[in-house]
């Protein structure tokens, strides 16, 4: 990466973090707002309002800063250059919007599936994305499939008395 | 001295050495995986004393508990992520330090600041149990609210990169406390009808989602190296033990200091590892003549987190032993498991029960040396998760992930939260927010908010904040804290100004 592109890319990183302090602004303005409807107690001088309320108020003040600063950091012409910017950030993270995908994937079906078998299917996918595949990784990646999802079930199950999602598939 | 000797007897039973063994063993073992708390270890432990002598149950549990709160720096180091609430800081400068090949040095050192802390503390409680416990519990809601006032000043020391960020990280952390029913009179806030919001958002939900989740996905960036089968730790690990101990033991000052933190923070109700290790870590780093080094893998750093969370063992006994008042969950299950022999805990218990409380110190000790021979003997067997390849770390840590979710409340739509925080904090990390003032921000939330709402209910006097000695000490301690962030913060931009201006 050139010290241009490298320019670029600090650019972008600056207008997300702009963007984010928008988006916290935004959600400090509205749940401020919201605590207006927390009832209040004649037992108490302050109310379980009134704490949020002081946190979000400061949550407001320090993101207006942050506005301002970053504000102030960003270039004019940086703001075209945005969205080609984001889409090569996500083409250099495509694995890790596969892993994350996988894993809301996995904690969907857990209680469909069981965690045994959720668990297995889990764990043996995501090596398989993962790895360089030869044939002993590969063997390597059932066993470890295996003693992470039935044989954590079964010590857990035995030692610990903790009883992981069974699955309604298997609850019929 | 009957009592002393009685209690020595008991203690060194071939039996309780052996199941003290075991415990330490379950207890770093528990400790290691991101999720499973000190507590929860504790709790799968109590059921098997039953049977056991009340000395020989409360020995056991200690030996969980110490190796408990030494088996969160493992994956703390080798992974960067917390294993307990209490490993948070350790991550700063012991995962730096394991990145940068020496996650040996990295180990060792968290261990032997371990057991120096633990025998600290136990001397500490030896020697100050009484006097302590009764300046505990003189302590009102106006000292804690401004004790954790000047706790949430850290924050100034743990920002990172950008201030702005990090006091943003920070409130935000607070904010996620205010999730749920309210802590004095249960009132609902900020649920919006959704079930899995009404008790609140779960703070190791939080903690595991934000560390963990965040810095295994960040693993899987560079598609080129996780493809080649590349490990955590690529360069050749030496193993340091003694060496190390002889650093430990030159930062004695650091190492005292962190430990007295500890000790401090442990014999307050309700205050714990979580916070000590933080505290411990920020007066570390402001006392340090190179605070810039902090972060980057600098031994005092995990001398300082280690020593602090692992003293606050001996901390919680304090108002345990002394008054009968449990500081800490964990205490609460010690105080329970002699309940269930019929042994009342309170201010009797020393002269009811000597060789019980004897016991007590001695198991302490005796626990520091379990957890010590247990950690260094199985050191090379832990460093080997360093040299297990990036794709099968991942999807394996992930899975323990969930299932630490999971047993904290039996709660599959705690399992939804975990990924929805997961995702935030990768996003988070990824715009430059340090994540650790927002976790303190969740430590501590309720605890202020508790206070100042009960302080203002006993007397709506806010001046009172003032006019009590040891609160105002607190509060003058805030301000100092924060001066110094703020001179910090000035100098350290004044001499990036200077290297600028130098470089051009």
């Amino acid at each position: 990466m050139n010290n241009a592109d490298e320019n670029h890319s600090l650019e972008a990183g600056e207008i997300a973090r702009f963007l984010s302090y928008i988006a916290i602004l935004a959600a400090s303005v509205a749940l401020y707002l919201s605590a207006e409807h927390i009832p209040s107690s004649r037992f108490e001088v302050l109310g379980a309002a009134a704490f949020p309320r002081f946190v979000f108020a400061a949550i407001f003040l320090i993101a207006v800063i942050a506005i301002v600063d970053s504000l102030r950091k960003i270039p004019g012409h940086a703001w075209g250059r945005f969205g080609s910017e984001v889409q090569h950030w996500l083409k250099t993270r495509y694995l890790v919007i596969v892993c994350f995908v996988v894993f809301a994937a996995y904690l969907l079906l857990v209680p469909i599936l069981g965690f045994s078998i959720a668990s297995f299917a889990f764990v043996f996918g995501l090596q398989l994305i993962l790895m360089p595949r030869k044939p002993l990784t590969l063997l390597v990646a059932v066993l470890v499939a295996l003693a992470f999802s039935f044989g954590l079930n079964a010590m857990f199950a035995e030692f610990f008395n903790v009883f992981l999602p069974r699955g309604d598939f298997l609850n019929g | 001295m009957g009592d002393f000797l009685t209690a020595l007897v008991q203690i060194f039973a071939v039996s309780t050495l052996l199941y003290m063994l075991v415990g330490s063993v379950a207890g770093i073992i528990a400790a290691a995986i991101p999720g499973f708390t000190v507590t929860m270890a504790i709790v799968l432990t109590l059921p098997l004393t039953f049977t056991m002598e009340p000395l020989q149950g409360v020995a056991v549990m200690l030996s969980v508990y110490v190796g408990g709160l030494t088996g969160g720096l493992i994956s703390a180091a080798l992974l960067g992520i917390p294993g307990t609430p209490s490993s948070v800081a350790t991550t700063f400068d012991a995962f730096p330090m394991a990145r940068k090949g020496d996650p040996g040095r990295a180990l060792s050192l968290g261990v032997w600041a371990s057991f120096f802390g633990t025998l600290i503390s136990t001397l500490i409680l030896v020697v100050a149990a009484p006097p302590l416990a009764i300046f505990a519990v003189k302590l009102g809601p106006w000292e804690y609210f401004s004790l954790i006032v000047f706790a949430l000043t850290i924050v100034a020391s743990l920002v990172g990169a950008s201030v702005i960020r990090g006091l943003l990280a920070g409130l935000i952390g607070l904010a996620i406390s205010t999730v749920g029913a309210d802590p004095i009179l249960g009132r609902p806030r900020f649920d919006f009808g959704i079930e899995m919001l009404e008790t609140g958002l779960p703070f190791l939900v939080v903690l595991i989602g934000i560390f963990a989740i965040s810095q295994l996905l960040s693993e899987v960036e560079d598609s080129r190296t996780v493809r080649s089968g590349a490990k955590l730790v690529t360069d050749a690990i030496d193993f340091k033990t003694w060496k190390v101990m002889k650093e430990v033991l030159m930062s004695p000052v650091n190492l005292i200091r962190s430990s007295v933190v500890g000790v401090l923070i442990g014999a307050l109700p309700g205050a714990g590892g979580s916070i000590s290790n933080l505290v411990a870590y920020d007066q570390a780093k402001r006392a340090s003549k190179t605070p810039e080094v902090f972060g980057t893998g600098t031994p005092d750093g995990v001398i300082a987190s280690e020593a602090g969370n692992s003293a606050t063992a001996g901390g919680g006994l304090i108002p345990l032993i002394g008054l009968g008042i449990p500081g800490s969950a964990v205490d609460a299950i010690l105080m329970a498991s002699l309940m269930v022999h019929g042994i009342s805990v309170g201010p009797r218990l020393i002269t009811d029960h000597g060789d019980l409380v004897y016991g007590m110190f001695i198991a302490m000790a005796v626990a520091s040396f379990m957890m010590l021979i247990v950690s260094v003997l199985s050191m090379r067997l832990f460093l080997r998760v360093a040299e297990v390849p990036k794709w099968l770390i991942v999807p394996t840590v992930l899975t323990c992930c969930v299932v630490g979710s999971f047993a904290l409340n039996n709660r599959v739509t705690d399992l939804y939260l975990l990924g929805i925080v997961g995702l935030v904090g990768y996003a988070l990390r990824t715009l430059g927010y340090s994540l650790a003032p927002l976790v303190l921000g969740v430590i501590l939330g309720p605890i202020a908010e508790t206070n100042l709402r009960r302080a203002l209910m006993t007397d709506s006097d806010p001046t009172q904040f003032l006019t009590r000695p040891i609160s105002l000490i607190f509060l003058i301690a805030a301000v100092m804290s924060i001066g110094w962030a703020i001179r910090s913060h000035l100098k350290t931009n004044k001499m990036n100004g200077v290297k600028d201006a130098n470089a051009s």
